[in-house]
């Protein structure tokens, strides 16, 4: 009896281009300026930041885009502990929901600069952006948050 | 059985590549143009069901993007086809025949430019262990099935030639289209083979689009559309995958499908005045028109995808164009088709009719 | 909806890495049990709905082609239905639909996956081209819900290593799950590695290839054994809105108070005997309890501190095992759906939980964007208890 067939290379390689429409556009570019862009909902009044173009829930068009300044408060996270593939720092790293203040969203990044066991809901942080010459149209333009100093919050 | 009509229908024009808008930037013009068309609001719509692809956008998931364009808040009642929204359309009409709601929007976003090489993709539709190894190019099964075609006398290469030229003719009075213009059918037969004996023309153009179309039942239609089109049937059937088994030449699903559409119209293919056939070649149209038992309808009045094929949007569009000649007064009774796989292996078939 | 529908045949093939059959072969597997089950030929079937996770998963697209002739439907409508993880649930639900709408007699839901044929890890890096890619991983989107629902509810940390006890050993009790841990403790899962801090090892489900099957048809043909639909429900909501609650989404609840208003339903706790829900991470049993009704909000974890929820409680949930001892994604809720059938059929064999006459099937997916939930019974809906 030959040995069963159980496995056989059958590789794809596919490639895509990704279109990020106008209203991540404005946002990604603002990224590589370090200005972090959010639009009001003139319905709803909530606070998108990124914004797309037009609210999720009113599907109106959102108002004229604005500046936040990236402090707000970590209204959840999780420690991740352990090695997987597409890591591209060491664990143990502190991935949260970052609630920016002004903001009805709650954007996921790392944030680092302090002892995973420290994190804490509620914690103030503010974004460290990376050199200029890293800049780019990404969120990797913020490298990552860190704790703030209380009390320094937007009015 | 429920009285179900397509009273609106909308698409955004079909373009080779569109590189400025995101799935929802993409859909939300066009579900508001049909929406406002039926004259509704969003909160009078009582499920929505929607058609994609996420080997063509090239990630998992992509279509809950789609739904930022839907406003699916308060939550709504909703489903998912993961081929043409055309599947999307009758999961839609047999909802509305629960008669738990009137109103259902179904749309359909196709986005072919996003794939830098279809050779690369359209193996993965294939049988992941005989054939997807062999990496057959885009158009090789379909040059397989025209060659069949021709040889069985369904069709010539001059015969797929004019059926270009009408179709690209056809086109230029639909604002929609990707490809139109007046070209004669020996300019068509000068050009190179792609898959032998099939050449450029004869392949649908593959490109980016998203269609929607409002579905109403019984009072809810005569109240939103002057002259609602009547789904008076609705079938799809499924041929076996293996190109090598099944008759090319003949489309046993669509024969099918179409038989028990008419059980449900109470008439026949041959009855309708117009017929969107969703033609991924020109060859299949010959194909489709015998499984079918056409007589003399007018074929793809609108271009058809030989125009314009945006991916798991194009068999939607199908049924939108072939509601549209019945709300303004073109035609009576009207055949849309629609397709998926690879050589016409899975068919729907939707009769429609207007009244009075 | 007037018509009666039923579910009357069921099979599922083994949860596991499955390297010793093709796709086709382990999708008939569970076919082929559902249709005996059913005691019907495919010439019975008058159509078919497949329910998958995303395609890039397993490298397969429009499986449903691939797939016609092994689920012995050329020549019939056949569906592709996919909305994320709750998937399974939409399909069960549309065939169900089918029925009812007497488009159908009988129908035949598939679902399966078999990731252990494709790259798992790029797909999932396919996710969003725009997002800053963290290395968050699959857990990731879950742990920090997990800690919010911790946080509003004040939970003790051992009620997720008690849940992941309870499956563990419900799962010895199922031959088809993937993970058997029969000396499985609470210290043991307590002192497994932590991965995405609160969620633990041993608190997450595997990946595993695996496929269902069920038969759904009108009461004419319901046969000796039917598992009768009481009600189904789906509901979406979008996942990027502002001020969204992801602990305790509203399509969820309004998911539920829908079926169960179709099933009679006022005391959903009080009136079920038996819950089969879509739970990744242990935590998500008490965060669904609380979010289908079967609990007080913010004490979903009490049921499970008391013991109710575990296989001799007065609400067990996954007596199958559930996710956390098997997950073939695309399959996954439809096994809740069909596992909540067997109970009430009283087919379940040794996770048979005694009298169980009333049952929930429940799936979800995305960011807790997706719901289905059906409720099926012994009686015969609409007949006097």
């Amino acid at each position: 009896m030959t040995e069963p067939v159980t496995t056989m290379p059958s590789p794809f390689r596919m490639d895509y281009t990704y279109v990020a429409g106008t209203g991540r556009t404005a946002f990604l570019r603002g990224l590589s300026e370090r200005r972090l862009i959010a639009r009001r909902c003139a319905d709803c009044g909530q606070v998108y930041l990124p914004p797309p173009e037009f609210c999720s829930r009113c599907l109106t068009e959102l108002e004229a885009p604005f500046e936040l300044d990236g402090r707000g408060v970590i209204s959840t996270f999780c420690v991740v502990n352990f090695p997987f593939p597409g890591q591209r720092i060491d664990p143990p790293y502190v991935v949260a929901h970052i609630q920016p203040h002004g903001a009805g969203t709650r954007p996921m990044h790392l944030v680092r600069e302090v002892k995973p066991g420290q994190v804490h809901i509620g914690m103030e942080v503010e974004p460290v952006w990376v050199a200029d010459d890293d800049l780019d149209t990404s969120l990797l333009s913020i490298r990552h948050f860190r704790p703030a100093p209380e009390g320094g919050a937007d009015a | 059985m429920r009285d179900v009509a397509v009273v609106a229908f909308a698409q955004s024009p079909c373009q080779a590549a569109n590189r400025r808008d995101d799935m929802a930037g993409i859909l939300l013009p066009v579900i508001r143009e049909a929406v406002d068309a039926a004259g509704i609001g969003r909160d009078e719509i009582d499920f929505v069901a929607s058609g994609s692809h996420d080997f063509y956008e090239g990630r998992t998931f992509s279509y809950i993007d789609s739904l930022d364009a839907v406003g699916a808040w308060p939550p709504i009642s909703e489903s998912h086809v993961e081929s043409d929204a055309a599947w999307a359309l009758a999961e839609a009409w047999s909802w509305l025949q629960l008669g738990e709601g009137d109103i259902a929007l179904v749309y359909g976003i196709g986005r072919g430019s996003l794939p830098a090489d279809l050779d690369q993709v359209m193996p993965a539709q294939l049988d992941p262990y005989f054939l997807a190894p062999l990496a057959p190019h885009r158009d090789a099964i379909a040059g397989l099935q025209a060659h069949a075609a021709i040889g069985a006398g369904l069709t010539s290469e001059q015969g797929m030639a004019e059926v270009v030229s009408r179709c690209l003719a056809s086109a230029l009075d639909n604002p929609h289209a990707q490809r139109s213009e007046r070209v004669d059918v020996a300019r068509l037969l000068d050009a190179p083979y792609v898959s032998s004996p099939l050449r450029e023309h004869d392949v649908a153009p593959i490109g980016d689009a998203a269609a929607v179309v409002v579905l109403a039942a019984d009072d809810a239609a005569r109240r939103l559309a002057e002259r609602p089109a009547w789904l008076r049937g609705v079938d799809h059937r499924m041929d076996t995958h293996y190109p090598g088994v099944r008759d090319l030449t003949e489309s046993l699903s669509t024969r099918r499908a179409a038989s028990r559409a008419a059980e449900f119209a109470g008439f026949l293919p041959s009855d309708v005045d117009v017929a969107e056939l969703h033609t991924e070649y020109s060859h299949q149209e010959a194909i489709l028109a015998a499984a079918l038992g056409l007589n003399g309808a007018e074929l793809n009045a609108s271009g058809g995808p030989l125009a314009g094929r945006p991916v798991t949007a194009t068999g939607l569009i199908r049924i939108g164009e072939a509601a549209r000649r019945i709300f303004d007064g073109r035609a009576d009774r009207a055949l849309a088709h629609a397709t998926n796989g690879q050589a016409l292996q899975q068919n729907l078939v939707c009769l429609l009719e207007g009244e009075g | 909806m007037s018509r009666r529908v039923a579910v009357t045949g069921i099979g599922q093939g083994t949860q596991a890495k499955r390297r010793e059959v093709s796709i086709g072969a382990m999708v008939r597997e569970a076919v082929t049990e559902a249709m005996a089950d059913a005691e019907l030929s495919f010439a019975d079937i008058d159509a078919v709905v497949l329910s998958k996770t995303p395609d890039l998963f397993d490298g397969v697209m429009n499986p449903e082609l691939y797939l016609a002739d092994a689920m012995g439907a050329v020549g019939l409508p056949v569906t592709r239905v996919f909305t994320g993880g709750s998937v399974g649930g939409h399909a069960a639900i549309y065939g169900a639909h089918l029925v009812q709408a007497g488009l159908a007699e009988r129908v035949l839901v598939v679902a399966y996956s078999k990731e252990s044929e494709g790259n798992f890890t790029w797909a999932l890096s396919r996710g969003l081209p725009f997002s800053a890619p963290l290395g968050a991983g699959a857990g990731g989107h879950f742990a920090p819900v997990i800690r919010e629902y911790i946080q509003r509810s004040n939970a003790p940390e051992h009620i997720g290593w008690q849940v992941a006890v309870n499956h563990r050993l419900n799962a010895t009790r199922n031959p088809y799950a993937h993970v058997h841990r029969p000396d499985i403790t609470v210290e043991e899962v307590r002192d497994s590695r932590m991965l995405w801090d609160p969620i633990r090892y041993l608190e997450s489900c595997p990946s595993s290839d695996g496929s269902c099957a069920i038969v759904v048809t009108a009461e004419e043909h319901a046969g000796q054994t039917p598992a009768w639909i009481h009600g189904t429900a789906w509901r979406t909501e979008t996942g990027h809105f502002a001020g969204r609650d992801e602990v305790n989404p509203q399509a969820g609840r309004e998911c539920a108070a829908d079926a169960y208003r179709q099933a009679g339903i006022d005391s959903p706790a009080a009136q079920v005997d038996v819950a089969e829900l879509y739970i990744p991470y242990s935590w998500y049993e008490p965060i669904w309890l609380e979010n289908i009704g079967l609990a007080e909000e913010g004490s979903g974890w009490k049921l499970v501190d008391d013991g109710r929820t575990a296989f001799d409680g007065d609400l067990p949930v996954n007596p199958s095992g559930g996710v956390l001892s098997g997950n073939p994604t695309g399959a996954t809720g439809l096994l809740r759906f069909a596992e909540a059938a067997l109970q009430v059929r009283g087919l379940a064999g040794e996770h048979q939980v005694d009298g169980a006459r009333r049952a929930i099937g429940h799936a979800m997916g995305g960011a807790s964007q997706f719901h289905a939930l059906w409720v099926v019974g012994s009686d015969k809906p609409g007949a006097s208890r």
